[in-house]
């Protein structure tokens, strides 16, 4: 059969989407990235191998997210794209008629406006990574509660409190504060939802008009708090698709689906799954070519050099034997 | 002897009359170095910690150049437009670099305001000129040739739509000639995408500041327009839409450039801002222009703030998404 793969490596989390010639999803993976991209590739490359059976046939790959170029070394990639564009193309698949997307993931938020089923305008957070994933995780912890059940228990109150939201550090501290004053963790947790909320409607949407239908995807929208304070802030129907955790990845299988249809000759670069038995290493070192002493990265597979960035110049990214 | 010009500024914008000037007055010009990462890091150092990036990167280039020349032009900018005024940091500035940065050599301070009218040009070269103990017959001859010069410049910036681009070790105005031969672009482009780039001359001009902005855009086939290259009567009926007048000759360029692209239905495919954090008029100057967007959304908007801890990749990223949605418009 013939599939199309997307990888979407992000700060929190690294996932994959695998899609057959149709665009639909065979088989998800939604794997923690804990500060090694690589590892997370591979081992998500490794788990997809055992999982499929052998008539599976690559045809195309496309990789999104922080990660993206990467990710794209590794796999060897037909596409790589920025996440908003990713996120807006899986959201136009699963829901046509969108016309607003909430995204929140682990250290980015973004807001994605669509008219007519194109892309006519989006934000993304750009000094505070307040109220995303990361920061929510970080609290659940700090209460003791998974954070599986974070909007499970964030729904039952019928008295949230009131957070300052306005940065993670106060957010943080406020919190505190209503915890010592003996307020129950059910309205903490309710009162940081709605906190979140409001950061996002006053920063990142700012100025934007929201339209239904919204569809809010991302890892934050398995949190069912979230959701429905943005619910009530909103006064509309918020839609989280079946597949918000991967979006970005399956809006990658899409693009490269996409990209290769349109040149039937071209062969996809998939290394094909045995890339992730290879050994990847990361270099680094400083250009003394000119005061602007930048970091260069090398990427090596096998120790043969694959890839190299961080250049302004391009002396080295530009040159690379392959 | 040797006069160190900063390039940073108002050196993308009147560069071309200084050197000319100095030349004239049979002085040689030294640039400082393209923005660089030590430049930076040394403007950090020295200037004070609220000033904005392009002051301090400022302070970058003159520590850049203390060691190359006899004197430094810093020049006390007053206004530049009659009736208007500029950034006030602008008006300390000497002083500023003065107070910040120890051993200087001597600083050539003149005023340059033409808030009462267009004579503050020859003033601010009668002045400089004194300081320099040149003969005031010297000084007018120096000053029609550089002047000439600069208005001859200005307009072929504006017929030949030429942004002033530094190209490797190159001034803008030194690699002009070759620069305009290979990139004529005439008007808007009919099968390209055009966006207009809105901010101050020594942010989006500075390949550094901007981290190549304008390459990446036109690498994309993308024509970039900005104020520096529309015609100034245009950009006058632009701002004459708003209800109280702008008095920052700065602001004004790019809400009379939005206001004029907007109201008069020319084809734009995007409107980029890029401002930098903690700029007192661009505060307010973004906010009218995303009021003024968001009324008729007809054309995607980005703004981009920047400082010395931007990162290029979130700026690529979102860079890559605007020129998605651009193109994805202009398909459908």
């Amino acid at each position: 059969m013939e599939c199309y793969l997307g990888i979407d490596v992000g700060s929190v989390s690294t996932n994959f989407a695998l899609i057959d010639k149709h665009g639909k999803m065979l088989k998800k993976l939604y794997l923690r990235t804990a500060g090694r991209p690589i590892e997370a590739i591979k081992s998500g490359l490794k788990i997809l191998k055992e999982d499929l059976k052998d008539d599976i046939k690559i045809k195309g790959v496309g990789t999104t997210g922080s990660g993206r170029k990467l990710a794209s070394v590794i796999v060897g990639a037909d596409v790589v794209k920025n996440e908003i564009t990713a996120h807006a193309v899986a959201s136009i698949s699963e829901i046509p008629t969108v016309q607003t997307i909430l995204e929140i993931g682990g250290q980015d938020s973004k807001i994605i406006i669509l008219r007519d089923g194109i892309v006519v305008d989006f934000a993304m957070n750009t000094v505070c990574a307040a109220g995303t994933g990361s920061f929510l995780d970080r609290q659940a912890q700090r209460l003791g509660i998974p954070i599986e059940l974070f909007g499970e228990i964030a729904i039952r109150s019928k008295n949230p409190t009131r957070i300052a939201g306005r940065c993670a550090v106060f957010a943080e501290s406020d919190m505190i504060h209503k915890q010592q004053l003996g307020y129950k963790v059910e309205d903490i947790l309710k009162g940081l939802c709605q906190a979140l909320v409001r950061n996002y409607l006053a920063n990142v949407a700012k100025g934007k008009e929201i339209k239904p239908p919204v569809v809010f995807q991302g890892g934050v929208a398995a949190n069912s708090g979230i959701k429905r304070a943005f619910e009530e802030e909103l006064g509309m129907e918020i839609i989280v698709p079946e597949h918000f955790d991967v979006m970005g990845a399956l809006g990658a299988a899409l693009l490269a689906k996409k990209a290769m249809s349109q040149n039937k000759q071209k062969q996809t670069n998939f290394y094909g799954f045995e890339a992730a038995f290879k050994e990847h290493r990361a270099e680094s070192f400083e250009c003394n070519g000119c005061p602007n002493l930048c970091e260069i990265v090398q990427i090596y597979v096998d120790n043969k050099l694959m890839a190299r960035w961080g250049d302004r110049c391009g002396r080295w990214s530009e040159n690379v034997a392959v | 002897m040797r006069i160190g010009v900063p390039r940073a500024l108002f050196y993308y914008m009147y560069y071309p009359f200084w050197k000319t000037f100095f030349e004239a007055l049979g002085h040689e010009v030294i640039l400082s170095s393209p923005t660089n990462k030590k430049i930076l890091k040394d403007g950090l150092e020295f200037a004070v910690d609220d000033a904005c990036l392009p002051v301090k990167v400022f302070h970058g280039h003159i520590v850049d150049l203390i060691e190359k020349v006899d004197v430094l032009f810093i020049p006390r900018i007053i206004s530049i437009e009659p009736g208007e005024f500029i950034c006030p940091k602008f008006l300390g500035l000497p002083d500023m670099v003065k107070s910040s940065i120890p051993d200087l050599p001597p600083i050539i301070d003149s005023n340059l305001s033409v808030y009462k009218n267009r004579k503050g040009l020859i003033e601010h070269a009668k002045s400089i000129g004194t300081d320099l103990g040149h003969s005031s017959k010297l000084i007018l001859k120096a000053y029609k040739i550089a002047s000439t010069k600069f208005n001859s410049y200005k307009k072929f910036q504006i017929s030949h739509e030429k942004l002033p681009l530094d190209s490797g070790q190159k001034s803008f105005f030194d690699s002009n000639s070759s620069y305009f031969s290979r990139h004529k672009n005439k008007c808007l482009g009919e099968n390209t995408l055009n966006v207009l780039l809105l901010g101050h001359p020594y942010n989006i001009y500075d390949n550094y500041i901007s981290m190549n902005l304008i390459t990446k855009l036109q690498k994309n086939g993308i024509k970039v327009i900005t104020p520096e290259i529309i015609p100034v009567k245009n950009i006058s009926a632009g701002a004459k839409n708003l209800k109280k007048r702008l008095f920052w000759t700065l602001g004004k360029n790019i809400i009379g450039s939005t206001y004029y692209y907007m109201d008069c239905g020319k084809a734009l495919d995007g409107i980029i801002h890029l401002a930098s954090f903690g700029c007192g008029p661009d505060s307010i100057v973004g906010e009218l222009l995303e009021r003024k967007l968001s009324r008729n959304r007809l054309v995607p908007f980005l703004r981009i703030n920047i400082d010395e801890h931007s990162g290029e990749e979130g700026f690529n990223t979102r860079l890559e998404a605007f020129i998605d949605v651009i193109e994805g418009r202009r398909r459908n």
